[in-house]
């Protein structure tokens, strides 16, 4: 590992949540090596930090508790997830969404009228991806003389524990195709949703590292929005991802303890 | 006035007795052949099927009697389509039980097609296609496959067979063959899905390109087309159909000329969507498109 990325310009950490905690599979996921110890680290060195993630299979109090329930000690309020912001658009400009999303996620929605649907709200609906329910979105907006389709995140695939499976971009794709439209996306690699975490931890994009297993969506789009973005070898990652020429992350480290252990040592001595 | 052989451009009028009378008789045979030739500037016609001459079960009104015309001016008649649905032979049933004058081996699906190219490269595939369309699949080898063939099959085109089809792609190296890549097609309860939006998923999440067999591919046209035709310039070739990207934008690349039919899935403004090219012709229906391409009085 490369510590070139270190300096003492460093005062917080955006981290992805899939792939970087945690591997899912379903409703449950398995931790990954040194993730619930690396949060706890930061934790106790009060360093500031936040989930930037673009999860929409569930809302945020149902991810943390998820995440709890595996042994994390993470708060619905340290998330920024996709679906909030997805409502605050609906609700600013008074849409009335078809849901292609989990049941999960719905409660990010909650008074919103999504009667006689004039747009198309889509998450990674997982098994909800089927031919009956896409149809039915494509439906919505084939009709529609003004067809609007908002995705949560545009993500190629993602790592679940029994292998990498097909994420909500696709779908996306697949609609945008079928009704010659070009959906708005709400998430990564969106740099303004990255400002708008940042804005949470208060501190500026020079001042950040993103953290994350997806060498485009994390790393490139956070160098994007301003911040130095490290790539963990965990999740997603391809040893590929490290030989390409359009995106080079500002340091490739094996998992999320070994970034927050490198942080640490640098700053212990910095301060010694 | 001697007696002699006619010369080219010499009137028979002026010939010999015996040769008018023989003319005279020949009348009727020659007006019919005559009029064989001169009704039409088309040596071919290609018909889609499904929004062009049916919606689900039902013949389009007047589109029966607007083939039989269309065949009784003699030039061969094609018909070309992207159902992915069901079999070769399931298709020409249903277009009989409508009431059409159709042999099968007029047919040309882009099933068969399929088919063809996984031979041909001896590819060994895994289906998303419909039950009914698997018959015209009979005998391939599926074992330890290696490319991923993807029809219309809405009772198979979940999550979990996009999921093992990513796999297949993404970690083991698959092709991935569409039979078409249609947008949508018209059903009796209002436009659905096709399978392009599943087969540009995959594309995007595995970042490759499918192998696109049915319409609009060039290829599949031509297929269509028989050998002793191949010496007639291509636009004398019209292609009818009711999508303005596959049927008509695919022909007019392929070279062929191209009639697009204001019915099935047509939606107001699709003429515009193949710009700068234009159909040949825009019809109100296939009945209007036999009228032009017998060149009747519309």
């Amino acid at each position: 590992m490369s510590g070139k990325w270190l300096d003492t310009s460093i005062k917080g950490f955006l981290l992805d949540i899939t792939g970087v905690c945690y591997d899912s599979a379903g409703n449950s996921g398995i931790p990954i090596e040194g993730s619930i110890e690396a949060i706890k680290l930061l934790r106790q060195a009060k360093i500031p930090f936040r989930f930037c993630s673009n999860e929409s299979t569930a809302s945020r109090v149902h991810l943390a508790r998820k995440l709890g329930e595996i042994g994390f000690d993470i708060k619905a309020e340290e998330i920024t997830c996709p679906a909030p912001v997805a409502a605050q658009l609906l609700r600013e400009r008074g849409l009335r969404p078809f849901f292609l999303v989990k049941d999960e996620v719905l409660e990010e929605f909650e008074g919103i009228n999504s009667t006689n649907a004039n747009c198309v709200v889509m998450g990674d609906a997982q098994e909800n991806f089927s031919y009956e329910n896409v149809n039915r979105a494509f439906s919505v907006l084939i009709n529609s003389p003004t067809p609007i389709l908002i995705s949560m995140g545009c993500g190629r695939y993602y790592k679940e524990t029994d292998g990498l499976k097909i994420d909500v971009g696709a779908y996306c794709k697949g609609l945008e195709y079928a009704c010659g439209i070009k959906a708005e996306f709400v998430g990564k690699p969106d740099p303004k949703y990255f400002l708008s975490a940042l804005e949470q931890l208060k501190i500026s994009p020079a001042n950040c590292v993103m953290i994350g297993d997806d060498v485009a969506g994390d790393c490139g789009a956070a160098q994007k929005a301003g911040m130095r973005a490290l790539l963990v070898r965990t999740g997603k990652y391809r040893p590929e991802d490290e030989r390409r020429t359009d995106v080079q992350p500002d340091g490739v480290v094996d998992n999320l303890l070994q970034a927050v252990q490198a942080f640490l040592d640098f700053k212990n001595a910095k301060a010694e | 006035m001697p007696n002699r052989t006619l010369l080219a451009g010499e009137n028979a009028e002026n010939s010999a007795p015996v040769m008018k009378a023989d003319l005279k008789h020949l009348l009727p045979a020659f007006r019919a052949l005559h009029k064989h030739t001169r009704m039409t500037r088309f040596c071919m016609a290609l018909i889609d099927l499904s929004g062009t001459l049916h919606v689900d079960d039902q013949a389009q009104p007047g589109a029966v009697a607007a083939i039989d015309r269309l065949r009784q001016s003699g030039i061969p008649l094609r018909f070309v389509t992207n159902t992915t649905k069901e079999s070769k032979r399931l298709i020409h049933q249903r277009l009989l039980n409508m009431g059409f004058h159709i042999k099968i081996d007029e047919i040309f699906t882009s099933l068969t097609a399929a088919r063809k190219i996984l031979e041909a490269k001896k590819w060994r595939p895994w289906f998303i296609v419909s039950d009914e369309a698997m018959e015209d699949f009979d005998g391939l080898p599926t074992e330890n496959p290696n490319a991923v063939v993807i029809g219309l099959a809405p009772e198979k085109l979940n999550h979990e067979n996009m999921n093992k089809a990513f796999d297949m792609i993404f970690n083991q190296g698959a092709h991935l063959v569409a039979i078409h890549k249609s947008r949508y097609y018209q059903t009796k309860h209002g436009l659905a899905l096709g399978p392009g939006a599943f087969v540009t998923g995959l594309e995007y999440a595995t970042d490759t390109k499918a192998q696109v067999v049915g319409k609009p591919d060039a290829a599949f046209f031509l297929s269509a087309i028989p050998g002793s035709l191949c010496t007639h310039k291509l636009n004398e070739i019209v292609m009818i159909g009711d999508d303005i990207r596959d049927d008509v934008g695919g022909a007019l690349k392929a070279g062929l000329s191209a009639i697009l039919v204001r019915t099935g899935k047509y939606k107001a403004g699709d003429e515009a969507k193949i710009e700068p090219s234009h159909p040949t012709f825009i019809a109100n229906d296939i009945v209007e498109a036999v009228n032009y391409i017998l060149e009747d009085e519309l």
